[in-house]
């Protein structure tokens, strides 16, 4: 099989092929770092590149799929966004401050990834901080589109995004705050999964917002996320959010089908301001849901206009994290980046509360809808990637946001490719299920792919 | 109390990064406003007497469907 090929294989059929002896993880991981050495000097997807422990790890997860000693992931692999601490392995939350941090530990998802087998390739650019995209002259590059170089591939786990549309990793694991996992995987034209908020640990992850912050994965498929879940999910002590709900089979019910789901499509806040390319492409995603089965109707969620009072609790609970460091040592933040942070020092302590009683009705409100349909689903982003033309202005503005609601409330959320725009950029469909439902999120998600090739289109590199 | 309709104005703006003591250029003033403008836009339309049996608490417990705050 040509190089090219073995950088275009999910997870499922990796491991499928590996076990039937037909591939090595050794042939695919150097397939891989030769994929990066030639792509990524344009792409800067990547800070990092581990390739001699990679190809290590590869030679392991060989061995043990011979001894039948392998985990569930062998030898596939994985790229961490560089919010995650990896021990021994620079890790640099996209930030000046942090460029020559070397940790001492892994992040629990680090852990449980390479406990399933995964062979890290090297880790990924985020935003600084995992909030601001870096400017010209900024210390680390910004990672490009492998759809149009000239826009924005997301963010803030931008790497992630970009590296998984370009084939140069086949999962990654990104951080979403206010949509940055899902964000990037809507511009890249690939698959991101942000679990229940206490599902996946954080544990070892650089906060942006306490309350806010949520891990996942991403891939070119929701099988692969699923896949990848599986690794991820449980209690981990070490996060004082996580839950101790009992983790499924999520593989298990991925073929079950969308036969008699009810999936309520919210018009209030999520088509405002939506343009015509992504209402078409939304549109035509639930024609296809409908002819699976799915029961689609009109729900209404009253607080949703709430939604913005997202950035009161993430600017305030950000400012509080980076405080000493921003009266400190200003001058390693990027400029906008530090503005930015410093306006979470503007709000009044009863705005923060009050943001979080907003929070609260929203959650009530959301869950009396999944009262009455399984799902919700909206488009993820109102519009195709932005130039970055347009992103390098300073006072480029925060917009509105279709995903920030399911930080707000923690719910499973999805984002899938679900079509392109004219101009030839990827648009996404985002579905949201009820609190560690992810089990039919992902099935809603696997039913719609099935039915569909957005997922398997690639970028010409 | 929380102010009632109106938004947040450039000079209140100002007023408050005078009072945090932060460092913002004015030239930076209009994004700023911007985001304390959409963000405190539904806090400033919020009632805050009629929301008064919400904690600021959100909890995610799968086992209770209508996941009723304060409980774990």
């Amino acid at each position: 099989m040509a190089a090219a090929d073995l950088c275009d294989l999910g997870i499922a059929e990796l491991g499928r092929r590996y076990r039937g002896r037909e591939l090595s993880p050794v042939d695919v991981t150097t397939a891989h770092l030769a994929r990066i050495e030639r792509l990524d000097k344009t792409l800067n997807s990547y800070v990092t590149v581990t390739a001699e422990q990679a190809l290590a790890g590869a030679r392991a997860a060989e061995a043990a799929i011979r001894s039948g000693t392998a985990g569930p992931l062998a030898g596939i692999p994985i790229a961490y966004k560089d919010l995650y601490a990896t021990r021994g392995v620079l890790t640099t939350g996209g930030s000046a401050l942090l460029a020559d941090w070397i940790p001492d530990h892994d992040a629990t998802c680090v852990t449980r990834l390479a406990h399933a087998g995964m062979v890290m390739l090297g880790k990924l650019i985020t935003h600084e901080f995992a909030f601001g995209i870096q400017f010209p002259g900024h210390r680390f590059l910004p990672a490009r589109n492998p759809w149009n170089l000239d826009h924005m591939p997301g963010g803030s786990s931008s790497g992630s995004g970009a590296a998984l549309a370009a084939g140069l990793t086949v999962g990654a694991l990104g951080s979403d705050t206010g949509g940055s996992i899902r964000g990037p995987a809507a511009f890249c034209g690939i698959v991101g999964l942000k679990p229940t908020y206490g599902r996946v640990s954080r544990a070892g992850v650089l906060t942006l917002s306490w309350t806010l912050d949520h891990t996942g994965p991403m891939a070119r498929s929701v099988e692969d996320c699923a896949l990848m879940l599986q690794a991820l999910a449980g209690y981990d002590a070490a996060d004082p959010a996580s839950s101790r709900e009992p983790v499924p089979d999520y593989a298990a019910g991925l073929a079950g089908g969308v036969r008699g789901l009810r999936i309520g499509v919210p018009r209030d806040y999520f088509f405002h301001d939506v343009k015509p390319e992504v209402a078409e492409a939304f549109e035509s995603a639930m024609q296809t849901l409908r002819g699976l089965g799915a029961d689609v109707r009109e729900v209404t969620i009253p607080s949703i206009w709430s939604s913005p009072a997202l950035l009161v609790i993430m600017l305030t609970e950000a400012f509080a994290y980076h405080a000493r460091d921003l009266r400190e040592r200003p001058q390693l933040y990027g400029e906008v980046l530090r503005e930015k942070l410093m306006a979470g020092a503007l709000f009044t302590a009863e705005e923060y509360i009050q943001a979080q009683r907003l929070r609260a009705r929203l959650c009530e409100d959301v869950n009396q809808v999944l009262g009455e349909v399984d799902l919700l689903a909206t488009p993820t982003m109102t519009a195709t990637a932005p130039s970055f033309a347009t992103v390098f202005d300073p006072n480029f503005p925060f917009a509105r946001s279709n995903m920030a609601p399911f930080n707000m409330t923690g719910q499973p959320t999805l984002a899938l490719p679900c079509g392109f725009a004219p101009n030839g950029l990827p648009v996404s469909l985002q579905l949201s299920g009820r609190p560690f439902d992810e089990a039919t999120v992902l099935r809603a998600g696997h039913a719609y792919e099935q039915a569909t090739e957005w997922h398997t289109r690639r970028p010409s590199l | 109390m929380t102010a009632g309709n109106s938004d947040i104005t450039p000079d209140e703006v100002r007023e408050r990064i005078r009072v945090a003591r932060v460092a913002i250029p004015e030239d930076r003033l209009a994004l700023i406003h911007g985001l304390l403008r959409d963000a405190l836009k539904p806090i400033r339309q919020m009632d805050t007497r009629e929301a008064r049996t919400l904690e600021p608490a959100p909890t995610f417990d799968a086992a209770a469907p209508q996941n009723r705050h304060g409980r774990r």
